[in-house]
């Protein structure tokens, strides 16, 4: 009788742990997705590429930032590369699209704006949206400053971007008063 | 050419017009594969904007010749108002309206002044007429080349032209607001396009913007002028017979002279980018 007794409170109590430690794993949290804390660029990438393969890829846009922040602290042609590389990768393992890739990379490291992309005459398409397209180049330009000029130290570069939103302003609106003349 | 036909014909023909109809299918082929080869080499190469057709090279010397005729004219009596002016603050006249010789020194002023009108009235509407057309070519040009045959990306890439590391070709001084002569900058205008079988599409296209937006102003400028040309000539008419000299006279004798001769002050200078070197330039396989 009592042999039974004590089989059931073992019983109960063992229950009671499992329960216990299931509760427990699932209140564990998910991983922590810090950001890198090298100073150094190549270690920095290394750290963000590992905590990707772990889960955090939600969090990508804040380690672009991050690395960027890091790359301002010793700007340097070769920088350019680095990124390149890293978003090559990115797309290699499936973690962003060719497409989010190259748009990650032109943003701050080409002379073209992709703010600038469209497939329709620029009449139809552009005119109409005039203001919003100049705004875009505008916040697309100071991410150029920080990725030419801060990170890559293309000072020839980042200039020639300034020049051609300048030139784009100018043509568009000649482009636009000469296309609404015909209205 | 029909190869099966010719095949056809050959059996019927005899050997010798056989081997020569032979080699016309050989040499057509050898066309074709030309054409189709030079038609792959069309679509490769970028397209050539046009946008300064001989029309509008030869509208942009006209308005640059009117200009000059129209300054001419009004340089003298510009000078003359210029002394008039001087000789009635010289001889303290400010204050001193009822005194008999500054009365006839305003009436002469007066006068000068309608003559300057007269001579802007006179002159004005061609001026209004070739700015216009040049204004109306390019208008048309600008809506074709760029604004229907482009799409944002690709007047990019032409802004850019071919190989957008390279710094852009030393553009013309922008937008023709700079203190300059009309005549002298139609001028200018007309140089650049005259020798823009030299130039590259990107700067034609900010030429062509330029020199656009600037007609669009002048020609604006030139509507409103002539309208208050009429209202200024009547006031100045009721004015002779009070021999004063308005504010507003001096003040319309000052806006033309900034028109016509331009106005040093005005110039801007842009800060050039500072020297960097590009030639080890990281070239991404992203790039775009």
């Amino acid at each position: 009788m009592s042999n039974l007794k004590l089989t059931a409170i073992f019983k109960a109590a063992l229950l009671v742990a499992t329960a216990s430690l299931m509760l427990a794993s699932c209140a564990t949290p998910p991983p922590p997705c810090m950001g890198p804390t090298s100073k150094s660029l190549h270690y920095a990438v290394d750290e963000v590429k590992g905590r990707l393969m772990d889960g955090c890829i939600a969090s990508f846009d804040r380690y672009y930032d991050d690395l960027l922040t890091i790359a301002e602290g010793d700007p340097k042609p070769e920088n350019k590369r680095i990124f390149s590389e890293f978003l090559v990768w990115s797309g290699d393992q499936g973690l962003l699209s060719q497409r989010q890739a190259s748009d990650y990379y032109n943003r701050y490291f080409n002379i073209k704006f992709t703010s600038m992309q469209g497939d329709y005459n620029n009449c139809s398409h552009t005119c109409p949206r005039r203001d919003r397209v100049m705004l875009n180049m505008e916040r697309e330009l100071s991410d150029k400053e920080r990725g030419l000029l801060k990170v890559s130290q293309d000072s020839a570069g980042y200039y020639r971007a300034d020049e051609l939103y300048q030139e784009v302003e100018l043509v568009l609106e000649a482009t636009c008063t000469a296309c609404n003349a015909n209205r | 050419m029909n190869v099966f036909r010719t095949r056809r014909l050959a059996r019927i023909l005899p050997a010798r017009y056989a081997f020569a109809i032979k080699r016309m299918t050989g040499i057509a082929l050898l066309i074709s594969l030309l054409a189709s080869a030079h038609a792959y080499a069309a679509t490769t190469q970028a397209p050539t904007i046009r946008l300064f057709p001989t029309t509008v090279v030869e509208d942009l010397r006209q308005t640059s010749s009117v200009a000059k005729e129209m300054e001419t004219g009004l340089q003298e009596v510009i000078g003359r108002l210029d002394q008039q002016q001087q000789l009635y603050q010289q001889s303290k006249c400010d204050g001193a309206e009822n005194d008999p010789g500054c009365q006839r020194l305003a009436k002469q002023l007066g006068a000068t002044y309608l003559d300057m009108l007269s001579i802007m009235e006179e002159r004005l509407p061609d001026m209004e007429h070739t700015v216009n057309n040049t204004r109306l070519s390019l208008e048309k040009r600008l809506r074709s080349e760029l604004g229907n045959k482009m799409t944002s990306w690709t007047l990019q890439e032409t802004l850019l032209g071919g190989n957008p590391q390279e710094s852009a070709a030393p553009s013309p001084t922008m937008r023709g607001r700079s203190g300059m002569r009309l005549s002298e900058r139609f001028k200018q205008y007309y140089q650049l396009v005259a020798s823009s079988s030299s130039q590259s599409d990107q700067s034609l296209a900010v030429l062509a913007s330029d020199i656009y937006l600037d007609m669009e102003e002048t020609s604006e400028l030139i509507a409103r002028t002539r309208e208050e040309i009429t209202r200024a000539t009547l006031i100045e008419q009721l004015n002779q017979s009070f021999g004063t000299i308005t504010p507003e006279m001096m003040e319309i004798v000052g806006g033309v002279k900034s028109i016509l001769f331009g106005d040093e002050s005005t110039q801007m200078q842009v800060a050039g980018p500072p020297p960097g070197s590009i030639e080890q330039a990281y070239r991404s396989p992203l790039e775009n």
